[in-house]
């Protein structure tokens, strides 16, 4: 169920195929379209995200939009993002910007402190001079079953090509006279088939042909010979150095086979989960998208609804407004649902109040993980199960981010000068998603704002993987 | 692969032809001289489809033949590297075996066949599978992939190729009828 995974397997794929491409027919126009490594860029960026309009991601990452949108459709091309674009008034888009907010809460507060987010409130403030003009929005989102299948794809037809080479499995027979020693090969076969034993003959002294093993022809040493044998070690050597250099992804790939692939549905869809999740966690208030804004942060809607509906409201802030307001009671979380990196009220743990949950589960102590696994065999029977649960995926995780960060380098190092200019690139969306996700972080230490859940866990891993691509640049 | 062009030919006609129908001798003859006949830049001539232009003619000093230049259309047929074709087996022999789709004809040598596949000689030789589920002999249908042509001025030769994804016996029924 978890995003995780398959966000990581997005990245590894950006830099090892997506590293150096350059889009658009001249290359070096001038520099502005120099767009080498924005692709592994805009792919960061939509691992951070689900349905976003087009505009909203260009101004995030700074990009032009037409740059941005050229980088889109390339992936479109490459079946790893869908894509929908859809006529709408102002009214509607506010109905994208409800959901969008409450998904991405934390993109939103910081595109306000950067002045950017204009057009996002638009969509509310605009609302009074209801304009009737049409505009014609694109959406996108990673299209993870699909990106899935197109990487383990393009691996197997990389692999085939050079196995196919070193196999010489299109080679031309070649047939040797036992007696005279002349060469014939299999192109001229048809005029030496003898109608008596229906087997080849030479032309020259009539006795039957033998079929040339390969490894024979070595000794004679020609030049064809050597030829081959060069090509041979050169496509020998790019499958190993190939293996080496994918396999984490390849790892990853293996990793993630097994996993329910998170299905972020249609743009409508998607949306219409979001605005229900949101009236059920508001109180049915959720018709405004700016009364959304200041409150409570979501899960992400990565699983089935029913999920979703039941993990709304989750933080303990919007939970307990919602409390105040009278509208909703508190919903109480299934055990599964409490993982790693979440703030818990009692009401919410239900009747696992006894249990030390919410201090263990601090979710700025995520670096210790392991201590608390260790210090907490007290608790109850099957709290501890989900627990240990829980644990495990987050240990795995951590295992993972330090892998990859060991195959970022190496794959970053592949490229070094395409690798610095992707670093700054990345560099800049770095600080900007940063500071966008540990806002809400911060203003939560001071008790005003919730968690969004989504951004817990992204911050950590998120810092572990800049810290390394910019150590490399 | 098909292609359907304009060829042009310099037709010689016997005196006697001249007459009333002198046009339909000359496609007559175009016909019989042309069709089947394999060219190396163009491939196998399959069929005349139709006559572009029948230029003037030329009486040849001497003989009394009239030479005309006619343009005409036709379907040719040329082997291309990398194409997939479809071929009926005519003959297999311990080297591998020949197979012929339509007028051209093709190698696939032993290595080129699958490894489970087996020579077995006898009064029908054959390549048969461990298990015995398929078998190529006389007659069988096969699909496979051109590796290689030799294109002479008037023959055209292909090796080929079934050691490869979906190539082989054609065992599908629907794919045959």
């Amino acid at each position: 169920m978890s995003i995780e995974p398959f966000n990581r397997l997005v990245k590894l794929a950006a830099r090892a195929f997506y590293d150096d491409i350059t889009k658009g027919d001249n290359p070096s126009k001038n520099t502005r379209s120099d767009n080498r490594g924005i692709a592994v860029v805009v792919l960061d960026a939509l691992t951070r995200r689900q349905w976003v309009r087009e505009e909203d991601l260009a101004k995030d990452l700074k990009l032009q939009t037409k740059q941005l949108r050229r980088t889109l459709r390339f992936f479109e091309q490459e079946k790893l993002i869908a894509v929908d674009h859809r006529k709408e008034t102002a009214k509607s888009a506010k109905i994208y910007n409800s959901a969008f907010n409450d998904n991405n809460n934390y993109y939103v507060h910081s595109a306000n402190g950067n002045g950017n987010g204009s057009s996002i409130n638009n969509g509310g403030n605009g609302m009074g001079d209801d304009k009737v003009k049409m505009h014609t929005h694109s959406y996108c989102c990673l299209d993870y079953a699909q990106i899935h299948d197109v990487v383990r794809y393009r691996l197997h037809r990389m692999r085939k090509y050079l196995r196919d080479q070193l196999d010489d499995k299109n080679k031309i027979q070649e047939y040797l006279c036992s007696d005279c020693g002349k060469k014939y090969n299999a192109l001229d076969v048809s005029r030496l088939i003898s109608m008596e034993d229906m087997n080849f003959h030479c032309e020259r002294c009539n006795a039957e042909l033998v079929a040339e093993m390969d490894n024979a022809g070595e000794g004679a040493g020609e030049g064809d010979d050597n030829a081959r044998k060069r090509s041979r070690e050169k496509y020998n050597d790019m499958l190993n150095r190939m293996e080496v250099q994918l396999k984490p992804l390849v790892e990853q790939l293996n990793r993630v086979k097994d996993l329910a692939v998170p299905e972020l549905g249609s743009l409508q869809a998607w949306e219409a989960r979001a605005l229900a999740a949101a009236r059920a966690a508001n109180g049915g208030s959720g018709g405004d998208p700016r009364a959304n804004q200041g409150f409570g942060t979501r899960m992400p809607f990565v699983g089935e609804p029913k999920i979703e509906v039941a993990i709304s409201g989750v933080d303990d802030t919007g939970g307990s407004i919602a409390a105040q307001n009278g509208n909703e009671p508190i919903k109480v979380l299934p055990p599964w649902m409490i993982k790693q990196g979440m703030k818990l009220t009692k009401e919410q743990l239900g009747e696992l109040k006894e249990e030390p949950m919410d201090g263990s589960l601090d979710p700025l102590g995520s670096s210790d993980d392991k201590k608390k696994a260790v210090t907490e065999p007290e608790d109850s029977k099957h709290v501890q199960e989900e627990f240990m649960k829980a644990y495990y995926a987050a240990y795995i995780k951590r295992e993972q981010e330090t892998t990859v960060a060991a195959s970022d380098a190496h794959l970053s190092s592949t490229e070094r000068l395409v690798g610095e200019k992707s670093k700054r690139g990345d560099n800049d969306d770095g600080e900007d998603v940063e500071w966008e996700e540990e806002a809400p972080v911060d203003e939560n230490t001071s008790g005003n704002f919730k968690v969004d859940l989504n951004v817990e866990a992204g911050v950590s891993e998120e810092e572990d993987e800049d810290d390394i691509d910019w150590e490399e640049g | 692969m098909f292609f359907h062009i304009i060829l042009e030919r310099n037709m010689q006609l016997h005196p006697r032809h001249f007459g009333r129908d002198l046009r339909d001798k000359l496609v007559a003859k175009l016909m019989k001289d042309v069709e089947g006949t394999c060219s190396g830049r163009h491939g196998f001539v399959v069929a005349i489809t139709g006559i572009e232009s029948v230029g003037k003619g030329l009486i040849r000093d001497g003989t009394g033949f009239v030479t005309f230049p006619v343009k005409y259309q036709c379907v040719v047929f040329r082997p291309f590297k990398g194409e997939i074709l479809e071929a009926v087996v005519t003959m297999v022999n311990k080297m591998g075996f020949f197979a012929e789709a339509g007028p051209v004809q093709i190698f696939v040598s032993n290595h080129l066949i699958p490894d489970d596949m087996e020579f077995q000689s006898g009064d029908v030789p054959n390549y048969t599978t461990s298990d015995g589920s398929v078998k190529i002999q006389k007659e069988s249908e096969v699909r496979l992939k051109i590796i290689g042509t030799r294109i002479d001025a008037t023959e055209i030769f292909c090796i080929g190729t079934i050691k490869d994804d979906f190539l082989g016996v054609i065992s599908d029924p629907g794919a045959t009828s």
